[in-house]
């Protein structure tokens, strides 16, 4: 799949999960976006099997599956919204208001919102993780601006680097283990925390040094020319005066204008700086009828939501109610299934090539 | 042409020059190896071809260097990216993209090459390696060897006319360095690209090498020639340049196809060097399991029929032919024994699986006093894997593990590990103290002992493993060698009756590796049981009463290191044996596996 239509994919996924709080839209989105990622997983082991090595499961795992999150994040949500908002009719029990931040009513609509909060939390992080095992490192760098090209490249390699270094903190863990180490407290964690941190330092050093003899840095360097410069500043100012604008009702109207011409000339600098900077790209990704189906199929998941706004809205507050389910928007929300079917029909043409 | 002129080197705020007053000559489209002692500049040596050093290392640096007509020192390693290619130890830390074809070209999109240009680049560099079923693969799924192959084929992206690589083949076994190494062979012969490259392990690069470099320790001077000619005036040589040494022939050998000639010269009846060989043992009166006089490989064993103190010094494969971990039959509710005999350590029936992929199938193995047993096979045959179940690291499905006598289903690792010392891959992950003598200490610590209970002291350990002088310095400023010692102090000191080795000779030079095995004898006398995963197969001709082989997770073979290591095809499969070590393969079907074997079988010196 063409790295945009997954980018587009992404944007309707995390729009519709923001833009519903009805817990039962968030569960189906939830379920969608586990599917996608494990036909993406299933795939993808499929193609390192083919390969005929039975190593290690791919680097690229995330540190945390989604389902272990939701068992932190949901009940963390609940809890916290528990304690700290004290709206709704369901009382559970009082605090004593005298007690900061957590004193008075807890209610069970407090309760079920944070549940909701935390849902949707999970929901995002998951479509995220979708696209963090679907496309390739190279993918998320070649639509970074080339002015961040450099970030982009150390992003690119923070990425890579965080399962190694769990997977070292492992070793290190197992290490300590076999000289009898127990955890007990937060300050048993320092024989840990140390080799972790001296293995993770002389691993960046190594990917430096091995970077720097295959030639990185050597390009034309950066340096923001003085027009480009004022023009980052002056679009800063413009983006300033628009917050500015917003809050001063006679020039509230000027804000989007503000606005505008502060994004033109910030992004008028980024490109001028990134024409300093020379590196080309291996491939050109390719758009495929795959790709339009995928487009297509995501904004049909979103527009149920926008024209029947009514039927996504929920919310337990005052009172706890059963949240209703709209089948239109339902039914919509199916086309977020899309890369998990382009993926199926790519297989199956490749069968048969 | 590469020369270096009285070069000297030293790195910031170290007061021992990296290099003394280094000169030497390197020729074009010659294959190079680098050897000499941990500590005696062979890395910064090969940094310095492209400019890391000094330009990524900091530091001082005199002399002159040429390469070509390039000046490494001036021009940097920008500039020197395009002329010689580098490639370091661990393939892992130098990827960046996470396929194949994108690690490939990753250099090239950063040096701004016109997209025609870099796939023609790539194609090369996949056409010359032979890498094209690996070419859509994800790195993470690929094995030691192709991920060493990706790493070589990423430093030719350039075309440079100097490949330069830093020990390799350390981490790989020997089939796969094998690969890695006929590729740089073929790269140098059919291409005329000049191979640099340093390695421990002289009996795998030998083979490959028309120039040899010897970089003493100390200040001495280089020694750099024709293999034959360097290997004459070094003392740590492969095994096959040692007999040669020892029985005196000339030129000296440094392949076993060049000792072979020798076997073929000899008097005799045959003209086969095996046949001849066997001949002449026969003759001489002498057979591989007399092994009488000079030390030869490991031939005492485990008590097994009469206890403990009872044992024998037959050799084990004598044992009445039995191996003793299926014996017995072991039920579930009782430790396996041998005629009465408790195995230090028991894996029965042992499965493991990895995302409900089989790692291990069945695996039964029983480890006992005063024997040493290697465990040979692939990288990802399973062996770490084993180590780790046995101590509980990894949870197993099925089977059971037996602690002297005592099942350890529902001990923590740290109780199991009181008891057996395990040293895994990275003897790093185990050091995070002060000094030496506080890792000693943390584990007593751990393990809720003091001082005073144990025997040896801690100091005493320490002097015994070579590192006393080092007890107060830091353990990550040492050697390779010594970092592995001081790991292997930490784990000791609770005078565990197991010892589980992991790979233990990774980048141990020669004179490590001797020091290793005279640790490994001493366990034996100590009547400890050891198990030693390794594919260091000359380290296992010389320590192992009892080899091991695991290959796809299961137990493919075992039996005795001269019935294992010493033929060329296994058992009645006819495979390629892979196992074999120099003295093996120079007297194939003899029995003999290292120097001293021969030596103690030839009457000397029976050639000339």
């Amino acid at each position: 799949m063409h790295p945009l239509s997954w980018f587009a994919w992404l944007g309707v996924a995390s729009l519709v999960t923001l833009l519903t709080r009805n817990p039962l839209y968030i569960v189906v989105l939830f379920v969608i976006f586990i599917l996608v990622m494990d036909v993406e997983r299933v795939s993808q082991r499929a193609s390192a099997d083919g390969g005929g090595y039975d190593g290690a499961p791919s680097d690229r795992g995330l540190p945390l599956s989604p389902l272990r999150f939701a068992l932190f994040a949901v009940p963390a949500g609940a809890v916290f919204n528990l304690l700290t908002s004290h709206v709704g009719e369901t009382v559970f029990f009082r605090l004593p208001p005298a007690i900061p931040l957590i004193g008075g009513a807890l209610t069970a609509e407090a309760l079920l919102y944070g549940a909701i909060s935390g849902l949707v939390l999970v929901t995002l992080f998951t479509a995220f993780a979708v696209l963090n095992l679907a496309l390739p490192v190279r993918d998320l760098i070649a639509y970074i601006p080339r002015a961040f090209y450099p970030v982009a490249i150390v992003s690119a390699i923070a990425v890579t680097f965080v399962p190694n270094t769990l997977r070292q903190f492992r070793q290190v863990r197992e290490a300590q283990a076999i000289r009898g180490y127990r955890m007990r407290g937060r300050r048993d964690w320092l024989p840990l925390f140390l080799p972790v941190l001296v293995g993770g330092l002389e691993r960046a050093l190594q990917l430096a040094e091995a970077m720097t003899a295959r030639g990185f840095g050597g390009g034309a360097r950066t340096h923001l020319a003085p027009v480009a410069r004022t023009s980052l500043v002056a679009g800063l100012v413009g983006v300033l005066a628009a917050g500015v604008a917003q809050l001063t009702p006679a020039w509230a109207s000027a804000a989007p204008l503000f606005l505008a011409g502060g994004a033109l000339l910030m992004g008028a600098a980024i490109w001028h700086a990134g024409r300093g900077l020379h590196y080309t790209r291996y491939r050109r990704p390719v758009w495929h009828s795959v790709d339009t189906f995928v487009v297509v199929a995501s904004g049909i998941a979103v527009v149920p939501l926008l024209i029947w706004a009514d039927s996504r809205a929920y919310s337990p507050y005052p009172a706890l109610v059963w949240p209703l389910f709209d089948l239109r928007l339902g039914g919509g929300l199916l086309g977020l299934m899309a890369p998990a079917f382009a993926r199926r029909f790519s297989e199956h043409s490749d069968d048969h090539i | 042409m590469i020369t270096f002129d009285r070069v000297s080197f030293r790195y910031p705020e170290v007061a021992l020059p990296a290099l003394h007053n280094v000169s030497l000559t390197l020729l074009e489209s010659t294959f190079t190896l680098i050897s000499g002692p941990s500590g005696a500049g062979k890395t910064t040596l090969l940094r310095c071809l492209n400019g890391l050093v000094p330009h990524f290392s900091g530091g001082v640096l005199t002399g002159r260097i040429r390469v070509g007509v390039l000046d490494p020192v001036a021009l940097g390693p920008e500039v020197m990216c395009r002329h010689v290619g580098f490639v370091f130890q661990d393939p892992e830390t130098q990827f960046v993209m996470d396929y194949v074809e994108d690690e490939l070209a990753f250099a090239l999109e950063n040096a701004a090459m016109p997209r025609a240009e870099m796939h023609s680049r790539v194609n090369d560099v996949i056409d010359l390696l032979d890498l094209g079923p690996l070419r859509h693969r994800s790195l993470a799924t690929l094995s030691g060897g192709e991920k060493q192959r990706i790493a070589i084929a990423a430093a030719l992206a350039f075309r440079p006319r100097i490949l330069v690589l830093d020990e390799p083949t350390s981490q790989l076994d020997p089939r796969s360095a094998r690969e890695v190494l006929e590729a740089l062979n073929r790269l140098n012969r059919d291409l005329g690209l000049t191979v640099i490259l340093a390695e421990h392990r002289l009996e795998r690069v030998l083979p490959f090498a028309d120039r040899l470099v010897y970089l003493p320790a100390a200040e001495a001077p280089v020694v750099h020639g024709l293999p034959d000619e360097v290997l004459g005036r070094i003392d740590l040589v492969p095994p096959v340049t040692a007999l040669g040494k020892a029985l005196g022939w000339s030129p000296l050998p440094v392949t076993v196809a060049e000792g072979r000639r020798f076997c073929e010269a000899m008097p005799g009846e045959t003209k086969s060097g095996t046949d001849a060989m066997l001949a002449y043992s026969h003759r001489a009166g002498v057979s591989p399991s007399d092994r009488a006089g000079v030390s030869p490989s490991p031939s005492s064993c485990p008590a097994i029929n009469g206890g403990e103190g009872a044992d024998s010094d037959r050799p084990y494969s004598d044992r009445a032919g039995v191996s003793p971990n299926r014996v017995g039959g072991p039920s579930p509710s009782s430790c396996p024994t041998f005629s009465g005999v408790v195995p230090t350590l028991v894996a029965d029936g042992l499965s493991v699986a990895y995302n409900g992929k089989p790692v291990l199938r069945d695996v039964s193995l029983s480890l006992y006093p005063r024997q040493v047993t290697a465990l040979l096979g692939r990288n990802g045959a399973g062996k770490s894997t084993l180590l780790k179940a046995l101590v509980g690291l990894v949870p197993h499905q099925d089977g059971s593990v037996w602690l002297s006598g005592r099942e350890t289903r529902g001990m923590a690792v740290a109780d199991v590990c009181r008891e057996v010392a395990y040293l895994p891959q990275d003897p790093n992950a185990l050091l995070f103290a002060e000094t030496v003598l506080d890792e000693l200490h943390i584990t007593l610590r751990n393990h809720g002992m003091t001082v005073e209970e144990v025997d040896p002291a801690p100091e005493a350990l320490l002097e015994n493993l070579g590192l006393l002088h080092k007890a107060s310095a830091y353990p990550r400023d040492l050697s390779v060698g010594e970092r592995q010692r001081a790991a292997l102090a930490a784990i000791l000191v609770t005078q565990p009756r197991t010892v589980l080795l992991d790979e233990p000779t990774r980048g141990l030079d020669y004179d490590a590796k001797d020091r290793l095995l005279a640790l490994i004898h001493r366990w034996r006398v100590e009547r400890r049981a050891v198990l030693l995963v390794t594919h260091d197969v000359e380290l296992v001709a010389e320590a192992a009463d009892r080899v091991v082989i695991l290959d796809e997770g299961t137990i493919a073979a075992e039996g005795s290191p001269a019935d294992l290591l010493g033929t060329p095809v296994f058992g009645d499969s006819q495979l390629a044996n892979p196992f074999m070590p120099q003295i093996a393969r120079l007297f194939p079907g003899t029995g003999w596996l290292t120097v001293a074997d021969a030596l103690a079988s030839l009457p000397s010196p029976p050639l000339t």
